[in-house]
């Protein structure tokens, strides 16, 4: 079971496209990056205030480099770290006090999270996922498509509960870019759901 | 009579009991209903409290053949492609007009068992499933006044470089607080709209230019500013009641606006695709049972001292109408295989119009030209109201134009022939 998001579940997905086969045959013409953009909510809340949702969040960041992560500063999440949960998302990993945090994410409360936002990028070529990481908020902006929603729904999405169309369409997740490219390659985005996503189970 | 001949069909017994089973309804409940609908000199008298309409409804409701189209992780039937095709052209056989009033039923539940999530699934879904005693029943919302064939070639995605030429569309929805509201009139050929408690409707979305910037939405009728015309009196399908609805500031809730944009302009036709399946399967079953009642009638009457089968003009006319009888089977099956592959297996929901359109068209056509050549081996008789072939040929006649024409169903698959192939 991996934390969503974290490095180990990053990883895990990394994996899972590599050795799925269906995925590269369903996959095999696409073309196109995705910014994702995760809204904090009440369920962030929630997984933040148990220790491995803590602990795999900030792998997921750590991830990022530390310019990347001032980035942050002065954002609604970079706010939510700096002043509720007392250390600045540009620290090094070391002054993540996890109990110091876990402590403080008990008074945090859904007003807080509004506007919080994680970015994270990921590049579909061909079958492959050429990458797949954290980002600064106004990075890769130019993302041939862009898909935000709130933790909740990308949790139903990645643990392969919900299908990322019904997500879509029922206004849960909200897809930006050419439509009826993706229209044209919907096995693609399926197959990453049903073979990739729902390959690695989430805690 | 009835020789399958699809080995994989034939030899699976579950698939021969499910046809039995299925026959045994139409021929029982289905057809005898269907008659004494369809000699109703009035339609109101069909959509009356005491009508078997309703027995009817009900008694499909039971058999859970309201639910053939639902997801079946949200309470569909559960059946496969070609059970689904098993049913309906048995169903089909019974009488076209019925089968019609439980198809358009699902319509709006059955979408949004595949695309909605949240309050819908709980406030409509889940009753609809479980519901036996017909409390809910849908219709389907697309044509309008002014906009007949121009909303059934909108629903082609390959036509969408055109679909500024035609009409803007009539019924209109704006967002109104967390919900939105709807205005406007939809035509008097909505299938069921007499006798329905909901309609997934077709409706167009603020600047309000153009039918492709539409949304497709489920709307209870039970509501202030929802007024519904009288069924309208007509040829053929008279077991099924047609009649216009207009909304007049209706409320929905956001939930329940089931297709948007952009989905609703690339996907909207995948809609077309199934109800194509439907209609081309259900009629396949007209065609049949008008062949059957030609080949039966055909051994029984005698002119020139032997019976009419045996002359060989008559014979020519039997071997036709077998031909498209088989014909249309194969083929409705087949697509009905393709498009239900892409909606309820891999759910890309990218099924080739062309050819679900196509299967409509083939299942219609045969329809009309079986029924058109089984009335003239009746002869004088076939024109009485003591044979069923003059509902059948009345009935076949009518789908040449209900869920579109098949000349603009024929049209719009062009594009996409020309388009992409
Ligand atoms: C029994 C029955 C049941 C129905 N049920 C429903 C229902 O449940 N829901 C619903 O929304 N609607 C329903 N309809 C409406 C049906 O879809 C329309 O009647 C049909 O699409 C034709 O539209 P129209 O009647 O406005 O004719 P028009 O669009 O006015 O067409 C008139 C004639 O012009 C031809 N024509 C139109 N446009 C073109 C073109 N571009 N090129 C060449 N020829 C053209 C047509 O083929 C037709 O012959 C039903 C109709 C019937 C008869």
């Amino acid at each position: 079971m991996a934390i969503f998001p974290s490095r180990e579940w990053v990883e895990a997905v990394l994996q899972a496209a590599e050795k799925s086969e269906k995925y590269k045959e369903a996959a095999k013409d696409w073309e196109g990056d995705f910014l994702s953009i995760i809204e904090g909510d009440e369920e962030f809340v929630r997984d933040l205030s148990r220790r491995e949702g803590m602990e795999g969040f900030i792998s997921f960041l750590d991830m990022m480099p530390l310019e990347a992560r001032r980035k942050y500063n002065g954002t609604p999440m970079g706010d939510v770290f700096e002043k509720k949960l007392g250390v600045p998302l540009d620290s090094p990993a070391d002054k993540f006090s996890i109990d110091e945090m876990l402590s403080m994410v008990s008074k945090l409360s859904v007003e807080d999270l509004k506007g919080a936002c994680t970015y994270f990028w990921s590049d579909f070529w061909h079958g492959s996922v050429r990458a797949m990481k954290p980002v600064a908020p106004g990075e890769h902006e130019d993302a041939t498509f862009k898909l935000s929603g709130k933790y909740s729904a990308w949790k139903l999405m990645v643990s392969g509960k919900q299908d990322t169309i019904r997500l879509v369409m029922s206004n849960k997740l909200k897809l930006e870019g050419d439509m009826s490219y993706v229209m044209k390659h919907m096995k693609a985005v399926v197959a990453l759901t049903k073979e990739v996503f729902a390959g690695v189970p989430i805690d | 009579m009835y020789f399958e001949i699809d080995p994989k069909v034939r030899e699976d017994k579950g698939l021969s009991l499910l046809r039995e089973e299925t026959h045994r309804f139409a021929e029982e409940v289905i057809r005898p209903a269907a008659r004494e609908l369809d000699r109703m000199s009035d339609p109101e008298q069909v959509i009356a409290k005491d009508s078997p309409y309703w027995d009817v409804l009900k008694q499909m409701k039971k058999l859970g053949y309201h639910r053939i189209f639902i997801d079946p992780d949200y309470g569909g039937l559960g059946v496969n492609a070609t059970e689904a095709h098993i049913i309906l052209e048995e169903l089909g056989w019974g009488s076209v007009g019925l089968t019609t009033a439980i198809g358009v039923d699902q319509i709006a539940p059955a979408v949004a068992s595949l695309f909605a999530m949240g309050d819908v699934i709980e406030k409509i879904v889940k009753p609809w499933v479980e519901d036996t005693e017909a409390k809910y029943h849908g219709c389907w919302g697309v044509t309008e006044p002014e906009c007949g064939s121009d909303y059934i070639m909108a629903c082609e995605e390959s036509f969408l470089p055109h679909v500024k030429e035609l009409h803007p569309g009539e019924v209109r929805a704006d967002e109104d607080g967390d919900g939105w509201v709807i205005n406007g009139p939809k035509s008097s050929w909505i299938s069921s709209a007499p006798t329905a408690t909901h309609v997934g409707l077709h409706v167009t979305l603020p600047p309000h230019d153009s039918l492709a910037n539409g949304a497709f939405c489920i709307v209870p009728l039970d509501q202030e500013g929802v007024t519904k015309g009288k069924p309208v009196d007509k040829l053929g399908l008279r077991d099924d009641p047609q009649g216009d609805i207009t909304f007049d500031n209706v409320h929905i809730p956001d939930d329940y606006m089931l297709i948007r944009p952009p989905f609703y302009e690339f996907r909207i036709g995948q809609i077309i695709c199934t109800t194509s399946c439907f209609m081309g399967t259900v009629f396949t079953g007209l065609a049949r049972a008008a062949f059957e009642e030609a080949l039966e009638y055909s051994k029984n009457r005698v002119q020139e001292g032997k019976p009419l089968c045996e002359h060989q003009l008559v014979k020519q006319k039997l071997y036709k109408m077998f031909e498209k009888v088989e014909s249309s089977r194969c083929y409705t099956r087949k697509i009905m295989e393709h498009v239900w592959e892409k909606t309820y297996i891999e759910r890309t929901f990218d099924a080739s119009s062309r050819h679900a359109l196509s299967a409509q068209i083939y299942g219609k056509r045969s329809a009309f030209e079986v029924a058109y050549e089984a009335l003239q081996i009746f002869g004088g008789y076939g024109l009485t109201k003591d044979f069923l072939i003059e509902k059948l040929f009345r009935d076949a006649r009518a789908g040449l134009i209900e869920d579109g024409t098949t000349e603009v169903l024929g049209l719009a698959a062009a594009y996409n022939i020309v388009q992409e192939c």
